[in-house]
């Protein structure tokens, strides 16, 4: 491996980590506010990507704008899915069991009527953009990944900004930081709860979208995401956008570089071996369970240990 | 008439009533079929049986269990194709199953609720990426069983038919020992029972690796007689999740809600998903959805609710507490038909 295939490396895990945190962003929100760990995630980045497909498909639309669409199309879903299931779920400062089947019940819902309307071989959407790819000297990166990922971090951005400006963004961080608190000073918890399952649903039929301009996809296509968003919000400390953001890129590195790197390995001496790229999956899987296990407050939590003993 | 040891009684006779006529049922000569879907059904309702204790007694809900149903099959498949009996077989998978729960419980026994169900998610696709690639038995294209032999049914019947007898013997004394109270004290209040001197954490362990190795029988007796294995369905999420479905539809906790729960999952599975492959799950999620809103306890939730209804509609007259006191609280009087309390 010579330098530029590090460097090449480096920047398809950077593209990879945007689309990561576009796609973990929304469980972050709804985890942080009504601490629902919401297993229905991969249904919506499942309509998600047929969203963008069917629009693709019966109006030409491109893909991007589709993603864009699915933003407000998902928003008013998400407010829906909150009036009819998810406000009757018990409050909770931890999440409930019963939040979790219910939410799972549902995804298995949303994955079987994506079955029954689109039956299970897969969709790609192909456009005359998916082979184009952008040269800098040595290195070529697909057009495709480029826009996804700038789709992804302008959409990050400027959902930190309405986190951190609007009226919605600073109830939303009150309830995070202490529910009681904020009912004390009129946070209205239902409302900023409802917008901010919405928000959830919205990001997520959103990165379903761009996901599907890069993979191809079958109704069962969010449970892997599923898995890695789970992986990042721990890596990320379950509640910011900063930190998802840092779990997408740490995840994206060790899935990109763990199977085109050879790693050490003790068998009648040492020896350098790649990881053969179908244990690929197992990776994140893995780093969840350690993720768990090690930082159970992120790695922002493990930096602000650090500081707080020095 | 004492109505409530009548039921007792009843309810203490009517499994073994159940076991009786299941164990002559063969000699009626049923068909084929019948037989394959009662072997299918004992099968699942011993898994719902073993998720139950864990998920229901002592409230850990896991999403992994196809690993030890997996692995028991596994184990089984190569003990049976190196010579052992089946019985043999069937005890090194529990004896696996039962190790791999150690494996997965250490480390993921140290989170509380949802971050466990989660890690649990996690191991278990982590297994089935090792499986799908393990050279050694076949990976992804599956694990062929070959018995000397005939293939005889009814045996794979009896067999399936002891195992699921045992799950719900094995979980009854679990649940009304000592141990199955402190289980059920970890579920209510992890500290309170911490408190009490309950240690949460072996009590966890320990009924893990009851529930892992009677899946892990399960999963053996199952491959055995489909004589044929992969990990894109022992292993597969879908399983886990079936194992979870049962117990959470029957009735969680309850063995009686297990063992329903189980019954109906084995009925509609085989009946159902030949006809509409594609609605069984589309109406176990519905299902889930609906008793996670309005009956968290299952159809024995729900049964004992209708039963308690038709009760009061029907022998109010007749039911009286032995206590005038709470009768009067109960009923709002203080006599019945003309009679003195």
């Amino acid at each position: 491996m010579t330098a530029t295939d590090y460097l090449d490396l480096l920047i398809k895990s950077l593209l990879l980590a945007g689309i990561y945190a576009a796609m973990a962003v929304g469980m972050t929100a709804i985890y942080g506010v009504m601490k629902i760990v919401n297993l229905a995630h991969a249904g919506f980045l499942m309509l998600g990507a047929y969203f963008a497909y069917e629009l693709f498909e019966r109006f030409h639309l491109d893909p991007i704008l589709g993603a864009m669409l699915a933003l407000p199309v998902f928003f008013l879903f998400g407010m829906a899915v909150h009036w009819l299931l998810v406000r009757w779920l018990p409050k909770s400062d931890t999440p409930t069991l019963a939040s979790l089947l219910l939410m799972f019940g549902f995804w298995l819902v949303l994955q079987n009527i994506g079955y029954l309307v689109w039956g299970n071989t897969a969709y790609s959407i192909f456009t005359p953009r998916s082979l184009a790819s952008v040269r800098f000297g040595e290195i070529s990166i697909p057009k495709d990944k480029l826009i996804v990922f700038a789709a992804a971090v302008v959409s990050l951005i400027v959902l930190q900004i309405v986190f951190a400006r609007s009226w919605f963004g600073r109830s939303m961080r009150s309830l995070i930081q202490n529910p009681y608190a904020a009912a004390i000073v009129g946070v209205d918890d239902q409302k900023t709860a409802r917008l901010s399952f919405a928000v959830g649903t919205a990001f997520a039929g959103f990165a379903g979208a761009l996901l599907a301009i890069l993979f191809p996809f079958t109704p069962d296509f969010g449970a892997s995401f599923q898995l890695r968003a789970f992986v990042i919000i721990v890596l990320g400390g379950l509640e910011s956008v900063s930190g998802v953001a840092l779990g997408a890129l740490i995840l994206a590195l060790l899935e990109t570089f763990s199977i085109n790197v050879p790693l050490p390995l003790y068998w009648h001496g040492w020896k350098f071996v790649y990881l053969p790229s179908s244990y690929q999956p197992a990776v994140s899987f893995v780093l969840l369970v350690v993720a768990l296990l090690v930082l159970p407050k992120g790695i922002a939590g493990l930096l602000e240990r650090k500081w707080r003993v020095a | 008439m004492n109505l409530s040891s009548a039921a007792g009684r009843v309810k203490s006779t009517l499994p073994w009533l159940l076991l009786i006529a299941l164990a002559v049922w063969p000699s009626t000569n049923p068909s084929p079929n019948a037989v394959r879907l009662l072997f299918i059904t004992a099968v699942w309702t011993t898994t719902s049986l073993a998720w139950n204790l864990v998920g229901g007694l002592a409230g850990q809900v896991s999403f992994g269990f196809a690993v030890f149903y997996g692995l028991g099959s596994y184990a089984a498949a190569v003990m049976i194709n190196s010579g052992r009996s089946p019985l043999f077989a069937f005890a090194g998978a529990a004896a696996i199953a039962a190790l791999a729960s150690f494996f997965v419980g250490l480390p993921t026994f140290r989170l509380r609720g949802p971050y466990f169900a989660i890690a649990t998610i996690g191991v278990g696709e982590a297994v089935r990426v090792v499986m799908n690639n393990l050279d050694s038995t076949g990976g992804a294209s599956g694990y062929r069983i070959m018995e000397k032999g005939a293939f005889r049914q009814i045996e794979h019947y009896y067999y399936a038919l002891g195992l699921v007898a045992l799950a719900v013997v094995i979980a009854s004394i679990v649940k009304n020992s000592k141990f199955g109270l402190a289980l059920r004290a970890i579920k209510q209040d992890q500290e309170a029972a911490a408190a009490v001197g309950v240690n949460p954490y072996f009590c966890k362990l320990w009924v893990h690796a009851i529930a892992a190795a009677l899946t892990g029988v399960a999963g053996a007796v199952h491959a055995r007689y489909a004589a044929f294995i992969y990990p894109g369905s022992e292993f597969a999420f879908q399983t886990s999740i079936s194992i979870l479905l049962m117990p959470v539809i029957g009735g969680i906790g309850t063995i009686w809600g297990a063992v329903l729960g189980g019954v109906i999952f084995g009925i509609v599975e085989e009946e159902f998903v030949v006809r509409f492959p594609n609605i069984h799950l589309l109406l176990y999620g519905a299902l889930l959805m609906l008793i996670i809103l309005f009956e968290p306890d299952g159809l024995v939730g729900l049964m004992r609710r209708t039963m308690r209804l038709l009760k009061r509609w029907f022998w109010s007259k007749r039911e009286d507490s032995g206590s005038p006191d709470a009768d009067k609280v109960l009923w709002g009087r203080g006599s019945v038909e003309g009679r003195k309390l």
